[in-house]
């Protein structure tokens, strides 16, 4: 952890456009959410659908990947990067950073917002808010993770995140069970499920799986994109 | 006084000498340019990857659909449902590449290089736009063609299905330009590739679950009229609903659209809406 470029990071993550999305996205969850009360649809049910197809599957992947890509592939992508890696600081210190910074991003503007989403709707019946706002927390993180990884890994970090968001969690998830096991969104719902005790939401995958399998991706992205960093080549791509 | 000594050598420089190609030349040559762009073609070979892979994963399910015709003598994919089927493999597409039309360009600041030649704002953005409609074009084009092709091989009883290829032929190009506009809009509006990719396939995301959230929801609150109206916030279902007012094919999702010219009047001023942002940018892009 290294402070000067954790406020270096901090100051490029919310000091340009990208403020815009991360700014946009949980205040459009909490206008949807808002709205759906005063239509009438406050049931735990319809919490149970806004969290789920809304907050765990579109906001949160964006987030993520806004926060995770946003905090490193911009700098590789104009090659300031170089002054970083020019100092004295090791590799997975900077990377390490970073990620602290993506998943401090995430717990603000997914974790919260998603809590008071959900809050709006049903309030705290039945934990549905505690539970879908703790999943958001920690998915968040493994999002932050594996998509800082993505980063350093290719220039077209966000398409591929974007692939993987909507075609394997999304597609691929909705037609193969088998799957959802391997997919965040569905880690994120399994802890959801640990915490509310809501007859309306059943989560696909044990947490028995989902908690450890969210620790192994996170800490291994990390120690790949701190690897990846030292020996990161800096080549023009067009 | 010394001797002059300085000359000047002729080392073979030419003036240009052949015909001016005007205006429209130019901004043709742009047009083509960008349109090889999107498909990777004249760039690297890691920018085909991901045009190419989702080209194939559109002609995946044409694939599937004529082999399942010529096996089982049934028809598998009704055309006008195509689009929507496939939607986000198209709103991807848009998300990566649509960006890279407008972002370096602006990053580098080198619209002013193309200003100082006979090409125009206008034409600028028409080039970028014209090469995006006829990209995402192609996308839906070629795999219906190949499907409407397949269907008359296999030479399947009954009469081919003549009618709805058509509507999906009109609906595509419908799409193609609603969503050229609107993730050129998108996309013109930061320099950057990755934050343009991101507000993309943000749009798209947020859209889709809008509409999905509240068409649930309201169908179960018993509103039916109001769920359908929520429907029109997905641009797929948007220009599926233009199509079922215009051909009267089946609505895809199998509920059925607000009837009236609202959707074909609600497309048009979604279009019109993102053809002035994007314009606009690039007035001011161009002044400053």
């Amino acid at each position: 952890m290294n402070t000067v470029v954790a406020d270096i990071t901090y100051r490029a993550m919310l000091g340009r456009k990208r403020i815009l999305l991360l700014v946009l996205l949980p205040l459009a969850l909490i206008g949807v959410a808002g709205l759906l009360r005063l239509i009438g649809g406050s049931s735990e049910d319809t919490a149970v659908t806004l969290m789920k197809t809304f907050a765990i599957g579109t906001i949160l992947p964006l987030l993520g990947l806004i926060a995770g890509t946003g905090v490193i592939a911009p700098e590789i992508e104009d090659g300031t990067i170089m002054h970083l890696l020019s100092k004295p600081i090791s590799r997975p210190v900077i990377t390490f950073t970073k990620f602290v910074v993506a998943a401090s991003l995430m717990a603000v503007f997914a974790a919260v917002p998603t809590f008071i989403a959900a809050f709006l709707v049903v309030r705290t019946e039945s934990g549905v808010a505690y539970g879908f706002a703790l999943g958001a927390l920690f998915a968040g993180v493994a999002y932050a993770a594996v998509f800082l990884l993505l980063g350093v890994v290719t220039r077209h970090a966000v398409t591929v995140g974007v692939i993987y968001a909507l075609v394997w969690e999304g597609l691929v998830g909705g037609y193969v069970p088998g799957a959802r096991k391997f997919s965040i969104q569905q880690w994120a719902q399994s802890i959801a499920d640990q915490v509310s005790s809501s007859a309306f939401f059943k989560a696909d995958v044990p947490i028995g799986f989902a908690v450890p399998a969210m620790v192994i991706v996170t800490v291994a992205a990390l120690l790949i994109a701190g690897q990846r960093l030292r020996g990161l080549s800096l080549t023009g791509d067009e | 006084m010394t001797e002059q000594t300085a000359i000047i050598h002729d080392i073979g420089y030419r003036h240009y000498e052949g015909p001016r190609l005007g205006r429209g030349s130019a901004a043709l040559a742009l047009a083509v340019h960008s349109l090889r762009g999107v498909f990777g073609l004249g760039r690297t070979t890691r920018s085909k990857i991901i045009p190419f892979l989702l080209v194939a994963i559109m002609l995946l399910p044409v694939v599937v659909s004529i082999a399942v015709m010529a096996l089982l003598k049934q028809s598998a994919m009704g055309y006008p449902s195509y689009a929507v089927t496939m939607q986000a493999v198209l709103a991807i597409f848009l998300a990566a590449q649509s960006p890279y039309l407008v972002a370096p360009d602006l990053r580098f600041r080198v619209l002013p290089l193309y200003l100082s030649r006979p090409v125009t704002v206008l034409d600028y953005v028409g080039a970028k736009l014209a090469a995006m409609t006829v990209a995402l074009f192609l996308l839906l084009a070629v795999p219906l063609t190949v499907l409407y092709a397949g269907e008359l091989l296999v030479d399947l009883p009954g009469p081919p299905h003549t009618r709805d290829y058509i509507a999906s032929m009109v609906c595509a190009l419908l799409a193609a330009v609603l969503l050229a506009s609107i993730g050129l809009a998108l996309a013109s509006f930061t320099p950057r590739r990755g934050l343009g990719v991101a507000s993309v396939i943000a749009f798209y995301l947020f859209t889709s679950a809008v509409s999905a959230v509240f068409f649930g929801v309201l169908l179960s609150v018993g509103r039916d009229a109001a769920a359908k109206w929520a429907l029109l916030v997905n641009p797929f279902f948007l220009i599926d609903s233009v199509q079922v007012a215009l051909f009267g094919t089946e609505p895809s999702n199998g509920e059925g659209y607000p009837a009236g010219p609202w959707p074909a009047l609600i497309l048009v001023a979604v279009i019109a809406l993102a053809l002035t942002g994007l314009i606009m940018r690039y007035r001011k892009a161009a002044s400053s």
